[in-house]
């Protein structure tokens, strides 16, 4: 019944009229044509412009594999830097930048394999580079070592206190802002600028070690900011005071105040 | 580095260093805008010849014409954002299956040269034949060309182009959902993308389509009807408004359906999304996407056409009733184009990191810029102007072979 149907729409034959194949509609001979050029240009494209070892390994050009191969190669890949500075490589090794391959801070090193004393490589000296990695960013993790490149031992280069094969930090931090560089600039021009961190922060010496396996304490009452800020507090009398009974008694204070810079949102 | 700068200035929270500028700039806003506009075009069309809506008949021929015309332009925008558009060629050479955005170009082709082309060309066959006996010179030529020699006008051959013509549009209908449906299925695929992951995607696009065409159609009418000093048919214009009040609730509910669904699912991205809605798209989305392009249409069309009851809610002459359709289908064009810039653009707003946004800066000058944007949203009208002048649509154009062959 379809294709009785199907075979009548493509001659345009009323039900009652017989089917003759050689009476094919005019129109119909042109688009078969029609199309037939389109597929023939088609598949002529194909033929010409289609890379000749396309689709031998996957949907791309073989070829370009093999015009890669033959791309210079720049890097010589840390066993090569091994083989002449094994002291330097072993220590590296060890050390908390075993992940960051020599090539990273001198460079690409095949030319310096080939040839050793005509290409030497060059080694970062200046202050620029180490911030790269280390300089106070708040997405960084918790516990990256970061410093602030402007406050942190000012024109100094850092190869003077740190040796890049063996980072380790001289001495522990002194100041918290080393680490919590963002907070400590937003309490510097606050009100609370006066108090140290110390104050409000219990904070362990081990901390400036491993500071995430043993962590500082924060306030965890709302009597803590009434040691200055309740009425009868034993603080100069400039210092804003509030009821503690009254005042929004139903949160803590730091739903509503940021202590790091109570007098903003 | 000063334009980046500039954006650097303005971005908020945390960002990846790769997200602060957008990859996909207006070009590619304007592109499924386009595409959609094809789309509404042809399912009016398909509404005369496969669902038999003869109020609308005016419009067939235009809004076949309109989806060419459209349709031509539609691949341009994203053939400029190209880096290489000369090797845009070879995805037809080396198809991909794998790669939804390479058949893309199969799509369009199946679409141009299977549906919308046949379809037209079937539709004007018999008129081309009269006109190319009637003309002299190059229209003579041209129009002696386009039959591509097939010039049968026995009464089996105009009955066998009824019916192609018709079994085209059944094949079209799904192919223009295709077509339409796949600048959505693009988008809703990212999977790491919160605001464009979403099955839904590809059915909003589609009805957001068909409300952009049928606006479009309706304004086109009233247009060319008035440039040509015709009388305005305003049964055509109230069922055009009636469909254009229909598919708007539709497309309308299944927006908010999306909204709510995730509002309801609350994923870990709800934060920055809301952020992004309430900061950055609050302009494109909540005041002109949202309140412009659809409360205020919905409630225009609602109260003046004829959808919830007979003469509308408030009867009003026909000249006024009119021009406030028109007014519903530009606010519409306006709401529309928005939805395509908050999908397009706001998708890349927010960072990875669900913790950033930055934001869009839009060039003057350039392949990527305004102005090359509002010629390519200019263009299609220009083409529409061409075919219109070699393929008439209007009904005093119209052939019959009795009259022809006399």
């Amino acid at each position: 019944m379809e294709r009785a149907r199907g075979s009548q729409l493509a001659s345009g034959l009323l039900p009652n009229q017989q089917f003759d194949p050689h009476l094919m509609l005019q129109q119909l001979k042109s688009l078969l044509i029609a199309f037939a050029v389109l597929a023939g240009g088609l598949a002529l494209g194909r033929h010409f412009l289609m890379p000749k070892t396309f689709g031998q390994r996957g949907h791309y050009r073989a070829a370009a594999v093999d015009a890669i191969e033959k791309q210079p190669v720049h890097y010589a890949g840390r066993e090569a830097c091994a083989a002449c500075h094994p002291e330097i490589v072993d220590r590296h090794s060890k050390a908390r930048h075993q992940t960051v391959a020599c090539e990273v801070c001198h460079g690409p090193a095949a030319a310096h394999t080939e040839a050793p004393t005509e290409n030497k490589l060059p080694a970062p000296r200046t202050r620029g580079y180490c911030p790269l990695c280390h300089g106070y960013d708040p997405s960084r993790p918790t516990g990256f070592p970061q410093i602030d490149p402007v406050a942190h031992n000012p024109l100094k280069p850092c190869i003077t206190c740190h040796n890049p094969h063996q980072p380790e930090p001289p001495h522990v931090p002194e100041e918290c802002s080393a680490c919590h560089g963002e907070i400590a600039r937003t309490k510097a021009v606050s009100r609370h600028a006066l108090l140290a961190f110390t104050q409000c922060h219990n904070t362990p010496l081990q901390h400036k070690v491993t500071p995430r396996l043993v962590r500082p304490d924060k306030p965890r009452t709302r009597e803590f900011c009434g040691g200055c800020h309740a009425q009868d507090a034993r603080s100069p009398k400039e210092i804003p005071r509030i009821d503690l009974q009254t005042h929004g008694s139903r949160y803590l204070c730091w739903q509503c105040h940021y202590p790091h810079r109570p007098e903003g949102d | 580095m000063e334009p980046l700068q500039e954006v650097l200035r303005q971005v908020t929270g945390y960002i990846y260093p790769n997200e602060v500028e957008l990859h996909w700039g207006l070009l590619v806003v304007v592109y499924p805008y386009l595409t959609g506009l094809v789309a509404g075009a042809f399912i009016l069309a398909s509404l005369v010849r496969v669902f038999n809506v003869k109020e609308v008949q005016p419009t067939y021929r235009l809004a076949l014409l309109t989806a060419l015309a459209y349709l031509i332009v539609a691949p341009l925008p994203l053939l400029a954002h190209l880096g290489r558009p000369s090797r845009a060629f070879e995805i037809f050479l080396t198809p991909n299956f794998h790669s939804a955005m390479a058949m893309f170009g199969f799509v369009y082709a199946w679409y141009l040269m299977v549906v919308l082309l046949l379809e037209i060309w079937f539709d004007y066959r018999k008129d081309l034949v009269l006109w190319s006996k009637r003309e002299t010179g190059v229209r003579h030529w041209l129009h002696r060309l386009l039959t591509l020699g097939a010039g049968d006008l026995s009464p089996r051959a105009l009955r066998f182009d009824q019916s192609a013509g018709r079994f085209i549009t059944i094949i079209g209908i799904p192919s223009a959902f295709l077509l339409h449906g796949y600048v959505g299925f693009i988008f809703g695929s990212v999977k790491a993308n919160p605001w464009w992951s979403s099955v839904l995607m590809p059915i909003v696009f589609l009805f957001s389509a068909i409300v952009s065409g049928i606006a479009l159609m309706l304004l086109l009418y009233l247009l060319s009807t008035l440039l040509r000093s015709k009388p305005v048919d305003m049964v055509c214009m109230d069922k055009l408004a009636t469909f254009l009040f229909y598919d708007l609730v539709v497309d309308f509910s299944l927006e908010m359906l999306d909204f709510i669904h995730r509002l309801y699912e609350a994923e870990e991205s709800i934060q920055i999304l809301s952020l992004l809605v309430s900061s950055r798209l609050f302009l494109s989305l909540v005041i002109l996407q949202a309140l412009l392009g659809t409360v205020l249409p919905l409630l225009l069309l609602g109260s003046v056409s004829p959808a919830l009851r007979n003469r509308g809610i408030v009867s009003l002459p026909d000249e006024l009733r009119r021009l406030l359709y028109a007014g519903a289908a530009v606010l519409i064009q306006i709401g529309i184009f928005s939805t395509r810039w908050n999908v397009v653009i706001g998708g890349q707003l927010f960072s990875k990191s669900l913790r950033g946004l930055t934001v869009y800066k839009m060039q003057l000058l350039g392949l990527e810029g305004l102005f090359v944007s509002g010629f390519l949203l200019v263009l299609p009208l220009l083409v529409l102007l061409v075919l219109i002048i070699v393929l008439p649509p209007w009904p005093e154009a119209e052939q019959h072979p009795e009259a022809g062959a006399s």
